[in-house]
């Protein structure tokens, strides 16, 4: 036993302490919120690898979470599979994602959307790639992981936040509930010690920029409007 | 050479039919055997149809006599990694055309004829040559009559006690001409290499268009992929010996003729990227097929290539995007659009329009129509429902999940009386018990009903 060295994490980059955060095995790119980067491998987002978010609902930020990921990786294209919603165009110019590399795909069956994943994640001519799914089977995850890992793409699985309970081959799972002026996040799994408490994570933009309350920082970029007047039905 | 068997498979060979037996004697064998009529002309366009998928590896093509196709690879050996990754290659083709071939190398054409013609009782190896020297031995031990121009001397060598091509060689050459001919002699030097070979090669036709005809009725459209195969190699053979692309093809489904008529199905492919790789036609032919729906059970299967361009030779950068090139993205785009549809594959294209629904355009990938500019500075939540959904009302106050908030100032969106769609609309930003915000809008009152104001939700903050 004496043979080992001081620091056994030192071995190999695969093997970390209990209590400690895994190296990355891969690159990552930042998330732009340093209080969620700090407990995560890596200290980003890895791409490469199945993440999945676990939201309550769609609409709870998740978009604004992802936002200063998406325009780091937005040099090659962002596809958006099987949206619960029809995105907002106008909003993601506003979150500085561009336009021109965004791609929506539309799939009728969930068979037809998994295809189109794997096939953008074996190509790998994409930044990033972001599926909506709210019944995945476990063999469909495990097959969209290892294509994952032939890529350089940061890919996210959208789930509902039920499905925490399954077993998921990801690296990486969060769960996102909306809270005061943004997210909270539990760290469902991830290559490290577990942690209990939530993540408050304050996002950036509000969508609250002009309230008749005055509580709630402006955003510099918001036009004023002046003379603004409160809405009467408001009591 | 008429009414005589030319070929028996080996349930006849057993039966005891063998070559160059009458009709007759075949059927007294065996009177239930089946028997074919031998079709030069089918003949003739398969081996056209091999020798038009082996362009891929070289425009130097030719039909030679006796059922075989000279290639010239010499040009092509570091394209395609060598002679025996090739020899693989041409195999599987081959394989994929439905025939079954010997193949043979040499450093003459000849000689590789003389190998291929002879080699069913030689061993594999012995059919590959690749040095002069190795062909003088392998050309030796073969008997005389694997030449044609031998055969009609047949009777005079055997009585010299000539066996095999180096007995021949060893006789003297003046009186070889002198008895056989000039041609016995050129044909033995251009084996050998001592005599210049010329061969006429295949010339390319100017437009592909090939027709197969399926071995059966078929119903399904996944099944036809075997035989569309065989023509997406012809026409990559055809496209790599010119250096062309593909850019636009039709493959046409033939049905029923005659008195029940039906109309061929057509099925138009559209490249985004030019190609001819196979792989990637094969890709795009099996979604579009499995998509397609047949109307009648189809007979023949012909495809044209009805538009192509230059092709451009890949451009190898020192460092390689991780990502792949912009082709490759294309290419994937294209595929997606083969699986899902072209109007499920879409980009956005916002028009200058104050009503939301109106502004946030999506537009397949495949249209070439440009966006217009967008304000950058204008927030709007990042989901849109497909249709406003009508918000309850509880103690005057619209209810979704729970009872909403409002959490901004009004904005008015008044627009849409100029097409007909008029919207008249106060957009707030509401946030419910559970914190998470909605884009709602109160639908503004016209005059007669103005004391019961409407509430939609419209859009979701991601």
């Amino acid at each position: 036993m004496s043979a080992l060295p001081k620091n056994v994490e030192d071995i190999h980059p695969a093997l970390w302490r209990g209590s400690q955060l895994a190296h990355a095995r891969g690159p990552t790119v930042d998330t732009g919120y340093a209080v969620l980067s700090a407990e995560l491998p890596g200290g980003g987002w890895p791409l490469g690898t199945l993440v999945e978010l676990l939201v309550q609902q769609p609409g709870v930020g998740e978009i604004r979470l992802l936002r200063p990921a998406l325009a780091a990786v937005s040099k090659r294209p962002i596809v958006l599979v099987q949206p619960p919603h029809i995105p907002n165009s106008l909003a993601f110019a506003y979150l500085g994602v561009p336009l021109d590399k965004l791609i929506q795909l539309r799939a009728s069956k969930t068979a037809d959307a998994l295809w189109s994943a794997e096939q953008i994640l074996k190509t790998g001519s994409c930044g990033a790639l972001i599926v909506w799914q709210n019944h995945a089977r476990t063999e469909s995850l495990r097959r969209l992981h290892l294509a994952a890992q032939a890529s350089q793409t940061l890919f996210l699985m959208v789930r509902p936040l039920a499905s925490a309970a399954d077993s998921s081959p990801a690296t990486l799972r969060l769960g996102v509930r909306p809270a005061g002026d943004g997210i909270v996040v539990d760290v469902i799994k991830r290559k490290g010690p577990t942690r209990a408490e939530q993540l408050s994570i304050t996002l950036q933009p509000s969508p609250i920029l002009l309230s008749p309350y005055a509580r709630v920082r402006r955003h510099t970029s918001a036009p004023a409007i002046a003379g603004s007047i409160p809405s009467p039905l408001v009591a | 050479m008429r009414d005589k068997v030319f070929i028996a498979d080996r349930g006849a060979r057993e039966a005891g039919v063998c070559v160059g037996m009458k009709r007759g004697g075949v059927l007294t064998l065996s009177p239930d055997i089946a028997m074919h009529e031998r079709d030069l002309a089918r003949e003739n366009d398969v081996m056209r149809e091999v020798a038009f998928s082996l362009m891929k590896f070289s425009p130097m093509a030719a039909l030679c006599d006796e059922e075989t196709v000279v290639i010239d690879v010499t040009a092509s050996l570091r394209l395609f990694g060598g002679i025996v990754r090739l020899c693989r290659q041409m195999r599987e083709i081959v394989g994929a055309i439905g025939v079954t071939a010997r193949m043979s190398t040499a450093p003459t054409g000849q000689g590789a004829w003389l190998l291929a013609q002879s080699a069913g009782r030689a061993q594999r190896s012995k059919r590959r040559v690749l040095k002069m020297t190795s062909l003088e031995r392998a050309l030796g031990p073969l008997p005389f009559s694997a030449a044609p121009e031998v055969r009609a001397f047949t009777d005079w060598f055997e009585g010299l006690g000539c066996k095999t091509l180096d007995d021949i060689r060893r006789l003297p050459r003046a009186g070889l001409k002198k008895r056989c001919g000039v041609e016995l002699l050129d044909s033995f030097d251009r084996a050998y290499g001592l005599a210049p070979e010329l061969y006429e090669w295949l010339a390319v036709p100017p437009g592909f268009s090939a027709r197969i005809e399926l071995p059966d009725r078929i119903e399904h459209a996944d099944a036809m992929l075997f035989s569309a195969r065989r023509l997406v190699m012809q026409l990559c053979g055809w496209l790599s010996a010119q250096q062309l692309a593909l850019t636009h093809a039709a493959l046409i489904l033939e049905h029923e003729r005659g008195r029940d008529a039906v109309d061929p199905t057509i099925i138009q492919i559209a490249l985004g990227e030019p190609t001819w790789h196979e792989a990637h036609l094969m890709r795009l032919l099996k979604e579009r097929l499995g998509r397609t729906e047949l109307v009648a059970a189809v007979l023949a299967l012909r495809l044209t290539a009805t538009k192509v361009q230059p092709a451009e030779p890949p451009t190898e950068s020192l460092f390689p995007e991780p990502g792949g090139t912009a082709e490759d993205h294309n290419r994937l785009l294209e595929l997606l659009v083969a699986r899902l549809g072209a109007a499920n594959v879409l980009r956005p294209a916002p028009s200058s329009d104050h009503r939301p629904e109106h502004a946030n355009r999506w537009i397949s990938v495949t249209d070439t129509q440009k966006s217009e500019a967008v304000p950058a500075d204008l927030p709007r939540p990042a989901w849109l429902l497909e249709k406003p959904l009508q918000l309850m009302m509880k103690n005057h106050r619209p209810f979704y999940g729970s009872s909403l908030k409002l959490m901004s100032t009004g904005e008015r969106i008044e627009a849409g009386w100029f097409d007909g769609g008029l919207t008249s609309r106060d957009y707030f930003v509401a946030q419910a018990n559970d914190q998470s915000c909605y884009w709602i809008y109160r639908e503004r009152p016209g005059s007669a009903d103005a004391d019961d104001p409407r509430w939609f939700l419209h859009g979701l903050f991601g």
